[in-house]
């Protein structure tokens, strides 16, 4: 159970791709990759989920504070390519409804 | 008996000399093999901590002689950050050198005396004495 | 042998018989030796210079590379013996922690113990047990003589003791509402302006909220992002989700819960449950929902509280009696 991730930007874009879980054990270094990102303003933080196949509510702790972060300084989140696992995760929740979450490629429903 | 000899710390390799010069004070105050094994580990570990977290400093070596018993103090002089939180690197556990030194709390089970005095912004001074037994 | 004395005369004789003798005897004296030194707290290089005093009294013409080989050992052994010193006093320590936590988690019970209402319109089951000491989920029975039973089912964030704190405020808050009835939506609407005030950032709560009349027989209730759970159809022995939306406590202020209600037949059941029983793993293997269904199914002759507990054992024997996360299931079965 481990978490890697790996930081790339491209102009005004900071790609984030996950691999592998985001649990109690992850979250943190999770938090402390992409909160600062979202601290600046005009930034994208675009976090790509195709690799993660596990994510508990730890995980869904760090992206709602990611997401408050966003709100407060003007940057903006992006989550794309969940999978169906993760995506309920988001459903359930209702933070699909307030998050930018596109998951074509797994056909999150 | 009243001398007092400081090494300065700049490089890794000053924590040798000081090491060194530590534990000829030690040995000729008469300290035996195993307690001079631990007073040049305490060393070690205060001039790591220069070395590390302040950049340059110096240790110093005073050789106590009283009426009833003689010892070897060590002061450890910084002019670096400072502790802002002694009660926190004085707890075991909290290492921030990686987990792989003894620590503060490793130093004063060393040595049979402990104290620091320590200011944000204006350094940082260890005194610890080891009186023969 | 029970006198083993810790002295160095002793590990001298000891050591003097073993090279004499080769004998096993002294060697299980010696791990005797070893035992008593770490009861008294002795540090490994302690040992080793009690080694080195006793080669030296036994062969004084012990050659100087021998002597110096010892000597460098010993200081090889030196941060071993504090990093023992130090392991020995952070398990003190966590010996505390461990008696304080235990303390915290005895308060805790009591503070959000409810007890569940003995109807003879509705019958009720429910468990919550914690994977760690300190629960992060809770549920809570209000009932008013008026044939108005509230429910409530929550699940914070996490577990361990900031999940325990988080709850003692909702349940706080929620002893602060008047006592009259209270629809879910504004009860889910006032908890979220708690939440949000006073949590940090990446803390949320779920919640199921739902409220039964024992008159008319109908179920109202709300969502704020919680686990949905399922209605039973006792006619058609088939189960359906409630699948509700809302957001979880504590992300936005001004958030607002759309409240549900339907008609309850006779025989129907309604279960809440929170993640712990969803999230439930075999091995590297997550459960399907259909595993969860079946086996409330194959309890669902049994009285409500029956259910619950069997349901509950089936997935702590599936789990190996590991909980990896707080499990609460609550059924209520409508009866007349």
């Amino acid at each position: 159970m481990n978490l890697t991730i790996d930081v790339s930007h491209k102009e005004d874009v900071a790609y984030l791709t996950l691999v592998g879980e985001v649990d109690a054990f992850t979250a943190p270094k999770l938090k402390d990759t992409i909160l600062p990102l979202t601290k600046e303003e005009g930034q994208v933080v675009e976090v790509d989920f195709e690799q993660v196949n596990y994510m508990d509510s730890t995980g869904l702790g760090v992206f709602i504070s990611a997401l408050k972060s966003t709100k407060e300084h003007n940057s903006e989140m992006k989550l794309i390519h969940m999978q169906d696992r993760v995506y309920r995760l988001f459903k359930i929740t209702g933070l699909t409804e307030i998050m930018n979450i596109d998951s074509t490629v797994q056909g999150g429903m | 008996m009243d001398f007092q000899s400081c090494v300065n710390i700049k490089k890794e390799w000053d924590i040798v000399g000081a090491r060194q010069l530590g534990r000829d004070i030690a040995r000729k105050i008469g300290f035996g093999t195993v307690d001079q094994a631990r007073i040049a580990t305490a060393i070690s570990e205060l001039a790591r901590n220069i070395y590390l977290y302040a950049g340059t400093g110096k240790v110093c070596f005073e050789a106590l002689e009283e009426i009833d018993h003689k010892g070897i103090a060590i002061i450890a002089m910084d002019n670096g950050p400072g502790i802002q939180e002694i009660s926190q690197v004085m707890e075991d556990g909290f290492s921030t050198s990686g987990g792989l030194g003894a620590g503060l709390p490793g130093v004063k089970r060393l040595m049979d005396e402990f104290d620091i005095h320590s200011e944000e912004g204006k350094g940082t001074e260890i005194r610890v004495v080891k009186w023969l037994r | 042998m029970s006198t083993l004395k810790l002295d160095l005369e002793n590990y001298k004789e000891l050591l003097q018989e073993y090279i004499r003798t080769k004998d096993e005897q002294a060697l299980y004296q010696a791990e005797q030796f070893s035992k008593q030194s770490m009861q008294h707290q002795i540090s490994p290089d302690e040992i080793i210079n009690v080694h080195i005093q006793s080669l030296q009294e036994i062969y004084p013409e012990m050659p100087e590379y021998i002597q110096s080989s010892m000597n460098f050992l010993l200081e090889t052994m030196i941060s071993y013996g504090l990093a023992y010193q130090e392991h020995q006093s952070l398990r003190e320590k966590q010996l505390e922690l461990k008696s304080e936590i235990s303390v915290a988690a005895n308060m805790q019970k009591t503070l959000l113990s409810t007890v569940k209402p003995e109807l003879d319109e509705v019958e009720i089951g429910a468990l919550s047990v914690p994977a760690k000491q300190m629960n992060g989920d809770y549920h809570h029975f209000v009932y008013d003589n008026q044939g108005n039973l509230g429910i409530a089912v929550a699940d914070v964030i996490g577990k361990g003791v900031p999940a325990a704190l988080c709850m003692s405020m909702i349940k706080y808050s929620m002893d602060t509402f008047p006592e009259m009835r209270m629809d879910p939506s504004v009860i889910l609407g006032s908890l979220n302006r708690v939440v949000e005030r006073n949590v940090d950032s990446s803390m949320f709560v779920t919640m199921f909220y739902g409220l039964y009349n024992s008159n008319d027989h109908t179920f109202s209730y709300s969502s704020a992002g919680h686990e949905p759970g399922f209605y039973y159809h006792k006619e058609t022995d088939e189960f359906e989700e409630i699948d509700v939306p809302g957001l979880v406590l504590g992300v936005s202020a001004d958030t607002a819960y759309t409240q549900y209600k339907r008609e309850v037949k006779r025989g129907d059941m309604i279960i809440l449950l929170t993640d712990g029983v969803t999230e439930c793993r075999q091995g590297e293997r997550f459960i399907e929902q259909d595993e969860v269904l079946d086996v409330i199914k194959s309890y669902s002759h049994l009285p409500p509280q029956d259910i619950v507990d069997q349901v509950y054992r089936h997935f702590e024997r599936l789990q190996d009696f590991h909980l990896r996360d707080d499990f609460t299931l609550i059924v209520l079965r409508r009866n007349v």
